[in-house]
């Protein structure tokens, strides 16, 4: 068996069927059943978040002491390294430890975005590929083919084809996403750093902006929804915005 | 270390994205799978490459080609996904007399004469009778998939706008388009067949409409459980059309009673292609690999054969099977040629007279005519299998350098 069809056993082609299921549930909407899915593989996922979530609330706590390492071995890089790492210790954190959770969950977010597009089906292939994935379930069957119209849009067009109502959606990708980040990313003690940080902290946003404009729709939605769960969850967990409203010191002078 | 991180996550959000949207399962572009049909010791088929093909069926020497590529075509961008070739051809073109109608991808319908193609002169030659319209919106995005349907002065087109439209085939003007016949999923991916006055078509929500040819008005319609995934085949007045729900329907014109489906629990898969009707006897074939024969009246099964790739794997049955004469004539996804006939001392037993592999996949329409077989290969390449003496000659490259 080929890494692929593995792939497809496993996780691609669960993931796909629950998604037609909900879509057939959900009043033959496609774009309810993203949605929904994507509220379940949340909170399926819920364990991992959380862990990613106070690992960056712990690094947000911790703004204060780092800061003050800067002032005092600012001038001194290897020296800050040390100390900050043996902040890092002492305190339990591992700075990498938001990535780990995060690098889990992508083979779900991949088999989820491959679900979306195979569900869609907008091309004749992709819907005779489709029979090949399915399970014998009548309801399953009985769903496809899936409409891809929700909310004036086509799931299977690009938002660039999609007028007024995709570039929306494209700004609402970006936004939410820029949002997201800006509430989780701790502010860098050195100068330097923060205004590559601050560089990245936008690029990301504007980049899945563009990649809205340039992918399917059924995906772009996923990623809004994806966003607006992870701000929702972000807000509760770490109590509040985050690092939002923070003021970086270096962006004063 | 904050810095090393972000830069992982963007490189990490990078690559996903682009091994989601171009590894195998993803969404695939559209290629087409254009039909083969010979006229006059001529073989048309589109390429993969959107171009009209004509090859001489003797000499298997190429008469000429076009490419259909609009200057507009789309790629696929950033993505892989499914944004099309633009000039992708899935229909099969339609000969009468010195021209070739051929719908597209992209929503367009050409008319090409076969002299003006052969001497390369700029396209549309009017004075030859060619034109171009697009159906739909316009825009391009309303793709012809299934054959057309020809009647007198008249082209029958299904369009991914969920229409069906009346083309006269003489200048292309637009005589009717019909209600939009499948309001959820606003496409048509199913051909019109012409019975008498009256064109019926299925749809992927379930309901196979009667239309008039004259004006494209509603005359009758039938509403099923699940979507139809083959365009209907009529029989004396009986439609048969295979569905998404594993089942072969049988529906008698006029009625909203369904005749009898088959198999009585589901089958293996979808009945994506159209079944063909001969002698009282349905044969249709199914996405689980098996060609089944069924009693047209009653929807009993006869007989069942399962078909199978090189490895003995079952293969689905995406092409339409064939008649000619008193043979039955079936290719599998997997490239392997079944020939049952239906006249012989297996008739009743399903056990194919003759097997052949041409060796590799098929998907498109293939055509049978005076002992050999027309088959265009997902390699872009036409296969000819000579039935009566058992060969197969060398494949014929459909590519443009060819």
């Amino acid at each position: 068996m080929s890494f692929v069809e593995l792939w497809h056993l496993i996780i691609g082609n669960p993931i796909l069927n629950v998604l037609i299921v909900l879509s057939h549930v959900l009043f033959g909407q496609f774009g309810l059943a993203i949605i929904a899915l994507t509220i379940i593989v949340r909170l399926v996922s819920w364990p991992l978040t959380r862990r990613q979530l106070k690992s960056s609330k712990a690094m947000q706590d911790m703004q204060p002491k780092l800061q003050e390492l800067q002032k005092k071995y600012g001038k001194n890089k290897p020296k800050l390294q040390q100390e900050m790492m043996k902040l890092y210790k002492e305190a339990g954190v591992n700075p990498l430890g938001c990535l780990w959770p995060m690098l889990i969950q992508f083979p779900i977010w991949i088999a989820l975005y491959q679900a979306i597009m195979s569900a869609l089906a907008t091309t004749p292939e992709n819907l005779l590929n489709l029979a090949h994935r399915l399970y014998p379930w009548d309801i399953v069957n009985q769903a496809i083919p899936l409409s891809s119209h929700f909310l004036g849009l086509d799931l299977g067009q690009t938002a660039l084809q999609a007028g007024a109502l995709g570039l929306l959606l494209a700004i609402i990708v970006g936004g939410t996403m820029w949002i997201q980040q800006k509430m989780t990313t701790a502010p860098s003690v050195d100068p330097r750093q923060e205004s590559t940080q601050r560089m990245t902290t936008l690029m990301m946003p504007l980049m899945f902006g563009f990649f809205t404009l340039m992918f399917p729709s059924g995906l772009a939605l996923y990623w809004a929804v994806s966003n607006i769960i992870g701000i929702i969850t972000q807000y509760f967990v770490t109590g509040g915005w985050g690092y939002l409203k923070f003021r970086s010191p270096f962006s004063q002078h | 270390m904050k810095n090393t991180k972000i830069i992982v996550l963007v490189v990490i959000s990078l690559f996903t994205l682009l091994l989601v949207s171009c590894a195998p399962g993803s969404a695939q572009s559209a290629g087409g799978w254009s039909g083969v049909t010979v006229h006059n010791n001529i073989i048309y088929v589109g390429s993969r490459d959107g171009r009209v093909v004509a090859i001489n069926a003797s000499t298997e020497n190429l008469e000429w080609s076009y490419s259909l590529a609009s200057a507009t075509a789309l790629t696929g961008g950033l993505s892989c996904s499914p944004t099309a070739v633009s000039a992708a051809i899935y229909t099969t073109p339609m000969v009468d007399g010195d021209l070739i109608y051929i719908g597209t991808y992209d929503g367009r319908v050409f008319a090409l004469n076969t002299s003006a193609r052969g001497k390369n002169l700029n396209f549309p030659r009017k004075t030859y009778g060619e034109w171009v319209v697009f159906v739909g919106t316009g825009a391009g995005n309303d793709a012809i998939v299934a054959d057309m349907a020809m009647k007198g002065d008249f082209i029958f087109v299904s369009c991914s706008d969920g229409r069906v439209y009346s083309l006269e085939k003489t200048f292309g003007d637009l005589i009717w388009r019909s209600e939009v016949l499948d309001e959820k999923h606003k496409k048509l991916w199913t051909s019109p067949v012409i019975h008498g006055d009256t064109l019926y078509v299925s749809t992927f929500d379930a309901h196979i409409y009667a239309l008039s040819a004259e004006t494209g008005e509603p005359e009758w319609s039938f509403k099923s459980e699940a979507g139809f995934a083959s365009s209907p085949v009529i029989y004396g007045d009986t439609i048969f059309v295979g569905s998404f729900d594993r089942h072969l329907y049988a529906v008698k014109i006029g009625s909203d009673v369904l005749e009898w489906r088959f198999p009585e629990k589901p089958a293996g898969n979808w009945f994506w292609a159209s079944p063909v009707v001969d002698e009282g006897i349905v044969y249709t074939g199914c996405l689980d690999g098996k060609l089944y024969a069924i009693e047209a009246d009653t929807g009993k099964e006869i007989w069942s054969y399962q078909t199978e790739d090189q490895n003995g794997r079952p293969s689905p049955i995406v092409s339409s099977p064939v008649l000619m004469d008193n043979l039955l004539i079936v290719v599998n996804e997997s490239g392997t040629v079944y020939v049952f006939d239906l006249a012989g001392e297996l008739a009743n037993e399903g056990v194919p007279w003759w097997t052949a592999s041409i060796g590799a996949s098929v998907r498109s329409p293939f055509c049978a005519q005076e002992g050999l077989v027309y088959i265009r290969g997902e390699d872009n390449q036409l296969y000819i299998v000579d039935i009566d003496n058992r060969q197969m000659s060398q494949p014929i490259p459909l590519t443009a350098e060819s």
